[in-house]
């Protein structure tokens, strides 16, 4: 097959340290075996498997889940999920059972869409799990209503190729957004997050890890607007890079000006393993209004000395040094989780990354 | 149990050991004084095993086992532990955790069993009393935010949890109140004073050592030890100085 793959290009400036070509390349892996393993945390709940972008039906318990015809929107690679995908609205006041959703890739490409949609005060949580290989493109539309609350954890497992994510959220008044990432497989990451605070009093937390080893390269491209009062938003996100792994985070908040009263809160912080590895942050505010905090930090650095040789000195291994310490500076990114089986999995899945790594 | 001989370190290009030897036996306490910056704890460090020091000639047998073949974390496996002029805080890692990994690490080295965390937070608990630590400090991350003379009182606390052979003590004294002295002097003495162990304490004062007794007395000058006695030498340095004698 031959088409032309049209993917956005690395001078547009929010794709400055992207890899399209990796996506390219993921897409040109054959198809083959499903991987096997147990991908579902010990949880109650829905369930729902998609096999190259495929529901599994024999696999799935979707319970409150829908199956819909769903717009992947005006993104460059949202737009492709245009199609079949799956759907959860939560009626006003409901609290929706967990949702699981895990996607199995084989090879090849596959698109998915989703929407989430919680009416006035409904709540719901949902825990999304890449694994397998080829090119994962995915698009998360989320509206939350008034008062509204939805934690999202995603966990990117993919041993190869590539998984793309786009989310665009919309917060209501005194709603609650919770999002997780982490990038802890051996495929290519894009993440592209837009959320915009448009009720008052809401809150949007979006954050997470991005593990990066030997070439492998991921990013995070990350917008919070600030369209309402009083609102608070935090964006903590940790980027670890081993080898010659590039991680990357360009992360907004934006400030319209009648968004009195915002607390914006960012901390993007880099670690290098190696001095062969690139971690680049973008830090970026933009602030049109007046009363506002917004507290920012972004730092790159190398695992303290000092700390290794008082571990070694202990009796501690330099590479299990290395982890302890790496795993304390990747921890400030999960603890917003509140389910503590899903915080667990993710320093699991960490510390799997960590053995694997150092 | 430590025999150093003619021991010349450097680091980034510069000597700062230049012919040390001293042996130490078991059941031994030796002091060593001296100026600073006259190398003391560059010999704790070179000991230890921290990157960075390069041991130009010269041998550390411990146990009669080349020392300076083995990692750090051997080291600490073989019985060695260093303690710390200055503890280093670890964000992130409570001293529970720390310490568990710690010694289970050391007891893997060994290929002995790990201890399960009820039977290291007793163990854990009970040094931490014992010391005169509230135990509450020992879910805090690692020596984040303790005091001067708190960081000391838990390298003390680590020691009595790891239970070494042999001790290098730098300054341990230093930042201590007066109670804090005798608790700390209590513990080394309570830890390390028996037949099969030995301590180096460095320190700069007299004070420390009428809780814990040293057997030998060293003065440490410019990367050698210049002079050797028992405890009446360190009195003889604290009314004295080091003007003369170090010469
Ligand atoms: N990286 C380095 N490069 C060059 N010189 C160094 C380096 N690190 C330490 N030194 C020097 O080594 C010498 C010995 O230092 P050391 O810390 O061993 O002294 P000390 O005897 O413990 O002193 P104090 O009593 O003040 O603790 C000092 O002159 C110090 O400046
Ligand atoms: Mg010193």
């Amino acid at each position: 097959m031959a088409a032309v793959m049209e993917l956005p290009s690395t001078r547009e400036e929010s794709w400055r340290w992207g890899d399209p070509a990796a996506i390219a390349a993921a897409a040109g892996l054959p198809r083959g075996e499903a991987p096997a393993g147990a991908w579902f945390l010990e949880l109650e709940g829905a369930r729902a498997v998609f096999v190259d972008g495929v529901l599994d039906e024999g696999r799935s318990d979707l319970r409150h889940v829908a199956i819909a015809p769903l717009e992947g929107g005006t993104h460059v690679l949202g737009a492709r999920t245009t199609g079949h995908g799956w759907s959860l609205r939560v009626e006003a006041h409901a609290s929706a059972e967990l949702i699981q959703i895990v996607h199995i890739a084989t090879g090849g490409e596959n698109h998915v869409p989703a929407e989430i949609v919680l009416a006035d005060g409904a709540q719901a949580s949902v825990v999304e799990t890449y694994v397998g290989t080829g090119w994962s493109n995915r698009s998360t539309r989320m509206t939350l209503g008034a008062g509204a609350k939805l934690a999202r954890a995603v966990r990117l497992l993919q041993t190869a190729g590539f998984v793309s994510v786009r989310d665009e959220a919309d917060v209501g008044a005194e709603a609650s957004l919770i999002v997780t990432m982490l990038g802890a497989g051996d495929a290519g990451t894009r993440i592209d997050g837009a959320i915009t605070v448009s009720g008052d009093d809401a809150f949007a937390e979006y954050g997470g890890a991005l593990l990066a080893r030997r070439d492998q390269r991921q990013e995070c491209a990350l917008s919070v607007r600030h369209a309402a009062l009083n609102g608070q938003s935090k964006q903590i996100w940790r980027a670890v890079a081993a080898d010659t792994s590039t991680a990357s985070l360009a992360a907004r908040v934006e400030v319209a000006r009648d968004a009195q009263k915002t607390d914006g809160v960012q901390s993007l912080r880099g670690l290098l393993l190696k001095r062969t590895a690139t971690v680049n942050l973008k830090p970026e505010l933009e602030i049109f209004a007046d009363d506002v905090k917004c507290a920012h930090g972004a730092t790159v650095g190398e695992l303290d000395q000092r700390a290794l040789f008082y571990m070694q000195s202990r009796g501690i291994p330099h590479a299990k040094a290395q982890a302890l310490l790496t795993r304390a500076f990747v921890g400030d990114a999960f603890a917003q989780i509140a389910d503590e089986t899903v915080r667990d999995a993710f320093v699991a899945d960490a510390d799997a990354w960590l053995e694997a790594a150092l | 149990m430590l025999k150093i001989e003619n021991l010349h370190a450097e680091i980034d290009g510069k000597e700062i050991l230049k012919g040390l030897s001293l042996e130490v036996n078991a059941g031994e306490v030796h002091a060593i004084m001296g100026p600073n910056g006259a190398g003391k704890s560059t010999l704790g460090y070179v000991l230890g095993g921290r990157p960075g020091y390069e041991v130009t000639s010269g041998s550390v047998t411990f146990d009669g086992v080349d020392l300076l073949e083995l990692e750090a974390h051997e080291r600490a496996a073989a019985g060695v532990f260093l303690g710390f002029q200055y503890p280093v805080e670890i964000p992130g890692v409570s001293n529970v955790q720390f310490l568990r990994e710690a010694l289970n690490a050391q007891r893997a080295t060994r290929d002995e069993k790990a201890l399960s965390g009820g039977e290291f937070l007793k163990l854990a608990r009970g040094q931490a009393d014992l010391l005169g630590m509230d135990y509450d400090m020992l879910k805090r991350p690692v020596n984040v935010g303790f005091s001067g003379g708190e960081k000391k009182r838990n390298e003390m606390v680590q020691m009595g949890i790891v239970n070494p052979k042999f001790a290098i003590l730098d300054e341990t004294d230093s930042g201590l109140d007066i109670d804090a002295l005798r608790v700390v002097g209590d513990g080394i003495n309570r830890i390390m004073r028996a037949p099969d162990k030995a301590v180096l304490l460095i320190t700069h004062y007299q004070r420390l050592l009428d809780y814990v007794e040293p057997d030998f007395v060293h003065v440490l000058a410019d990367g050698r030890i210049v002079r050797s006695g028992g405890k009446e030498l360190a009195q003889q340095l604290e009314s004295e100085g080091y003007v003369g004698i170090a010469a």
